[in-house]
């Protein structure tokens, strides 16, 4: 057994893999795709893991990422998280898309995920993650740093400056992973920032005459 | 090596996350070491019905915490498995993928086989885990979700003699309970009213009767429960109590009956092939209801068919039953690796023709 890390996600339209130990990234893979990733993922692994000369019983922790992101695509990756956790009696640990693309840049940032229907997600080290129009970004954002989904476009609607991404996200989730594998951590959660679309039911029942 | 094989189970593909253990050794009766069921009906209660992504959301987050109570009930840990069995359809499809990539992970952790399982063939083979069925016996599946008369031929070989064309009689009761202010699940609180009342009064349809085959509906019933309700409203500005009790059991009335005798027809299909010994099983939460029970029990006595109902616990949904099918698939060798491909929709019977969802996305079940 080695200290390696294994860090995954497919909370968009992507699938992506990264195998980490000592800080060192041993493997990473990121592949585009819209849909499969359920059946793309668990291959996936084995071919980083091979590809950095592991197996499964090498690992020391599974870092997953918890969006947010797309619902599905969140939870394909959390669940196979939690059944490896429980498989090899290791750790699985969650890591948002916020800290894996905020991960190992110098300046404070605003992070920005898509949130379809013309909405991003976004959160920084003073602001909790909260769902903002596009058209309505939050005016005290003025002039920070900005990373993730449409950076460019918010940079230059507040005035800011855009950043790319310190790393691959699954190397980043991996990495994070790695920091936090010394401390409990809880099991692994999507993150969710919208609510089911259901309405509690509206018809009345009938009145109960005596 | 005894051929003792002992599997882990998972479902989720609808409002219930399950995992059991169950061991077979050839020539025995099937042991079920562990059956989980951690039901969701708290979370959906509010919305009258069952919320997907609420239920995935449930799923996503509990499958695991089953797994472990299950494996820890039937003292035993993972390594000592032959395998394990997931639901992979039909279902609602946040739940079956959840159940689908933990049971991929915890396969690919500790390098042990996985089998695909339809949930439909999980109900249909019960009456082998509980009572060691032989081939051919006839199955009603009967439940919030599902309402089908299945020739089961063999652990792959399933007929459809006819189903629901429309709703499933569980999701009657539950919608029948929700008209009349009753809670949920409606069968139980549906069944309990009708006990004190009067079947006759209310003169509900009996749909599809008239025509032949083995065909059923329940969305007009439902429709025809409304406007007596109605009715009654307009009449005095709500219902008695007994109006309720005369309501629920006329429409329980008309469901018994027409299962009755749908399951009549069903029997004469499957009897023309004369099967050595002859069986009715019937599996799903609403075979818990005593009417519709009872006259299934008299029909099969009439018929000299001997009748099958397994236990509740075993009738709804379980992951006991998947973890059996898998047991029973890997036996037959017929797993397959595309099996594992989460889907929504998926007839047990490909040839037979849809009934419901026949959309270009195929039948739903």
């Amino acid at each position: 057994m080695t200290d390696a890390v294994l860090g995954f996600d497919t909370s968009a339209a992507h699938c992506a893999a990264a195998v980490v130990s000592d800080g060192q990234i041993l493997a990473s893979r990121t592949e585009a795709m819209e849909k499969g990733q359920a059946e793309r993922l668990m291959p996936m692994l084995e071919e980083v893991l091979a590809e950095a000369g592991l197996t499964w019983r090498d690992l020391s922790a599974i870092g997953v990422g918890t969006g947010p992101g797309n619902f599905t695509g969140v939870r394909i990756s959390v669940a196979a998280a939690r059944g490896l956790a429980l498989s090899l009696g290791i750790p699985a640990i969650g890591v948002t898309t916020f800290d894996a693309l905020s991960f190992g840049l110098s300046a404070p940032v605003v992070t920005l995920v898509d949130a379809r229907r013309d909405a991003v997600w976004l959160a920084a080290q003073d602001l909790s993650p909260m769902q903002a129009d596009l058209s309505a970004l939050p005016d005290n954002l003025r002039g920070r740093h900005f990373v993730g989904h449409v950076a460019e476009a918010a940079a230059t609607a507040l005035g800011g400056t855009a950043v790319a991404p310190a790393h691959p996200l699954a190397v980043a989730i991996a990495l994070i992973a790695e920091a936090r594998r010394g401390t409990p951590q809880p099991r692994p959660a999507p993150l969710y920032l919208r609510a089911a679309d259901a309405a509690p039911s509206s018809d009345p029942p009938p009145v109960i005459l005596p | 090596m005894d051929g003792t094989l002992t599997f882990l189970g998972l479902e989720s593909s609808c409002d219930d996350t399950a995992a059991a253990v169950v061991r077979h050794v050839p020539g025995q009766t099937p042991l079920i070491l562990s059956s989980v069921v951690s039901g969701q009906t708290d979370l959906h209660a509010a919305f009258g019905g069952v919320v997907p992504e609420i239920a995935a959301r449930a799923h996503a987050e509990r499958l695991d915490l089953c797994i472990e109570q299950a494996l820890q009930q039937a003292g035993i840990e993972l390594h000592e498995l032959d395998g394990l069995a997931v639901t992979s359809g039909p279902g609602l499809i946040g739940g079956v993928l959840s159940g689908v990539m933990t049971a991929k992970g915890i396969a690919a952790g500790a390098g042990l086989p996985l089998v695909g399982v339809n949930h439909l063939a999980g109900h249909a083979l019960t009456p082998r885990l509980t009572d060691g069925l032989a081939f051919p016996y006839l199955l009603l599946l009967v439940s919030g979700g599902h309402c089908q008369f299945l020739l089961v031929d063999g652990v792959e070989h399933f007929q459809r003699l006819g189903g629901t064309i429309d709703d499933a009689p569980g999701e009657a009761f539950d919608k029948t309970a929700k008209l009349l202010g009753l809670p949920q699940p409606g069968g139980p609180s549906v069944e309990a009213e009708a006990r004190q009342g009067g079947p006759k009064r209310f003169n509900f349809p009996r749909p599809l009767l008239d025509r032949p085959g083995c065909d059923l509906s329940f969305s007009g019933l439902k429709t025809a429960l409304l406007r007596a309700r109605d009715s009654l409203i307009a009449e005095k500005g709500g219902i008695t109590v007994q109006d309720r009790r005369d309501l629920c059991a006329g429409f329980q009335a008309a469901v018994a009956e027409v299962l009755a005798e749908k399951t009549r027809r069903a029997l004469a299909v499957y009897l023309e092939r004369r099967p050595a010994e002859p069986a009715l099983a019937v599996a799903g939460g609403v075979a818990a209801n005593e009417a519709i029970r009872s006259s299934l029990e008299q029909l099969c006595a009439a018929a000299q068919v001997r009748f099958f109902a397994p236990p509740l616990r075993l009738c709804t949904d379980n992951a006991a039953m998947i973890a059996w099918a898998g047991i029973e698939r890997t036996r037959s060798g017929h797993p397959q690796q595309s099996d594992l491909v989460a889907r929504p929709r998926w007839p047990l019977d490909q040839s037979a023709p849809a009934l419901i969802g026949s959309g270009k996305k195929g039948a739903k079940a």
